[in-house]
């Protein structure tokens, strides 16, 4: 919830990920929705053994609009001890997705890790992974209608309808003189007499 | 893979090809440690295909936490893992202050403070996991043991943070405050203490032949399984991997510290119970050398007015620290664009936060990376084939928190 009284103060950068602070916190490489099936099998013959995380971001001002954010590691199963592993590489693949038609292939059959990781960004995100063997929504309800964490869903939504009163506590009725319970009928009438 | 879930188990394609039947368990059972639902595909006693269904605690921390102020955010961060919170506040902490630039100028003493809390939520977590687990196996006594040694964590969380499950104790730049007095006292007793309920749990469990009846050989996930379904932390050391955030991309001057990674090549439920174990006495280790370390005096807090509010007592003498004061405690501070990712070795694996700033005063995205998650969802590969009995071991000894798992 916005707990503040001041409105947001927005950046305005509408590119974030190219605006890069001299941070050495992995190797960076973007690659567009058509090319990314490729070079994700050509990592993943390379070595890079882990899907650390698969994510998304949402920039509605940018074309294009979403970004998959993968991130990888090149550990290797047979590393027995921290000399072994060392400081493994660590890459980070952004890729590019349009608005209008947000698909990308999937990774889940590459890295099964990816399955729950892609479902989830379909379901928050709205971002279709074509050929994923079990595309259902995963955090929220399966009847559930838009991606939560998109820019334009909003915060809060509409005020939820109260369920309407039981027909005995209804005032008119009380006036009337129909309940079919004369001890709320009694308290009632207490209470409009007090007020 | 071959142990990819390929077909959706809902309760509408109940498959009773052969002799297989679909049965739900949970979201309401007392294993799955929260509301975890496992839609089973059993052929007698054996559990042939399993289909977790999550997302019953969702509550889109995520969202929220992109409409606060980034120090505010850190409130809902904190409960994701419930049991760790100082992991999680730490891995977001280090994460904006890479953004901020500030990284290398945060003093030593909060640097010291931060291993603190962080190996003694390490402990803590560890404790409430065995105890439960024990539990799950129908030995009740562990959990008083454990969870006696959890409340004197706690305690000092209270005394540094004033609360007893999410202090919120470190920020951005710091932590909020210097350790309280006697605070040091109640940490050295809880270090002498530590080794006595260490050898107690050892000595009710390590060779107790129901436990090892119950755990030795089941749950096993072979090295190459747990790489490619990104499981981390003491499950995956438990396979053989030694793979540690602390060792491989050090934060908080862990380099500085002497411990072990301690490994097990079985990759099974005992295994990963004998890796807990060893890990907290690691952690006891740490807390003996960060423990030296508090001794000296020093600025638990950034000197920069632009990020950490100034002292409350320069307020009235100074106009610009109530300037300072005021403009971050009303719209808090702006953070430079960019995006960067964060990991921090948290009780259950690599907690990693991907954040993204536009430049304004609030996350423009926090993505994280859930330890529990990843590693819950090697539930699938580990469970087929195995007996029902042994899949509340299973699920035990991978300790997923919900919190986390659905955020």
């Amino acid at each position: 919830m916005p707990s503040t009284q001041t409105p947001p103060i927005a950046g305005g950068a509408i590119d974030p990920p190219s605006l890069r602070p001299p941070i050495a916190d992995a190797r960076i490489e973007r690659v567009d929705a058509a090319r990314v099936r490729a070079r994700l099998e050509e990592l993943h013959a390379q070595g890079w053994t882990m899907l650390l995380d698969l994510g998304a971001a949402d920039y509605p001002l940018r074309t294009p609009r979403f970004d998959v954010v993968y991130h990888l590691l090149k550990l290797s199963a047979a590393a027995r001890t921290v000399a072994e592993v060392g400081t493994p590489e660590r890459m980070r693949l952004l890729c590019g997705v349009e608005a209008d038609d947000a698909r990308v292939p999937t990774a889940s059959d590459l890295w099964p890790s990816a399955d729950w990781a892609e479902r989830e960004v379909f379901d928050l995100f709205g971002i279709v992974f074509d050929g994923h063997p079990d595309l259902r929504r995963i955090q929220m309800p399966h009847t559930w209608e838009g991606h939560p964490l998109r820019k334009d869903y909003p915060l809060r939504g509409p005020a939820r309808e109260r369920s309407p009163r039981p027909a005995f506590a209804l005032k008119s009725n009380v006036q009337a003189g129909v309940p079919p319970s004369g001890e709320t009928l009694a308290a009632l009438q207490e209470q409009r007499k007090k007020s | 893979m071959s142990s990819l879930s390929t077909t959706p188990l809902t309760p509408e394609i109940v498959s009773r090809e052969g002799n297989t039947m679909v049965l739900s368990m949970g979201p309401q059972h007392p294993s799955t440690h929260g509301v975890l639902q496992l839609v089973l595909e059993i052929e007698g006693e054996n559990v042939v295909n399993v289909d977790p269904e999550i997302g019953y605690l969702h509550t889109g921390i995520e969202k929220s936490a992109e409409n606060l102020f980034w120090s505010q955010a850190q409130t809902v961060i904190e409960r994701m893992d419930y049991l760790a919170p100082e992991s999680n506040s730490l891995c977001y902490v280090l994460a904006a202050e890479k953004l901020l630039g500030i990284a290398d100028r945060i003093p030593s003493r909060a640097q010291a403070i931060r291993v603190l809390f962080a190996e003694l939520t390490r402990i803590a977590s560890h404790c409430v996991w065995l105890g439960t687990h024990c539990i799950d196996l129908g030995a009740l006594s562990v959990f008083f043991y454990t969870f006696d040694l959890r409340e004197n964590i706690l305690d000092l969380q209270e005394e540094a943070g004033g609360a007893r499950m999410h202090p919120n104790y470190l920020r951005i730049g710091g932590c909020n405050g210097d350790l309280p007095e006697g605070f040091l006292a109640k940490l050295d007793a809880l270090i002498e203490k530590f080794p006595g309920r260490m050898a107690d749990l050892r000595g009710l469990l390590q060779a107790n032949p129901i436990f090892q009846d119950r755990t030795i050989g089941i749950a096993n996930l072979c090295a190459n399984d747990a790489v490619a379904w990104n499981v981390t932390g003491p499950s995956l050391r438990a396979s053989g991997v030694a793979y540690d955030v602390r060792r491989a991309f050090p934060y908080c001057g862990y380099e500085s510290y002497e411990f072990d990674v301690p490994t097990r090549t079985e990759g099974d439920a005992y295994a990963r119970f004998l890796v807990r174990l060893e890990e907290m006495e690691q952690a006891h280790r740490i807390l003996q050398q960060v423990r030296k370390r508090l001794d000296e005096p020093g600025p638990v807090m950034i000197d920069d007015t632009k990020v950490a509010a100034p002292p409350k007592e320069t307020i009235a003498l100074s106009m610009e620290a109530l300037i300072h004061h005021f403009k971050i405690v009303s719209e808090g501070f702006r953070v430079p664009p960019g995006d960067v990712y964060q990991s921090v070795e948290s009780p259950r694996g690599e907690l990693g936060f991907y954040l993204v700033s536009d430049g304004g005063n609030r996350p423009y995205r926090v993505r994280t990376r859930p330890p529990s998650l990843y590693n819950l969802q090697a539930i699938k590969a580990i469970a087929r084939g195995n007996l029902i009995a042994d899949l509340v071991v299973t699920i035990g000894s991978l300790d997923p928190v919900f919190g986390e798992v659905d955020r």
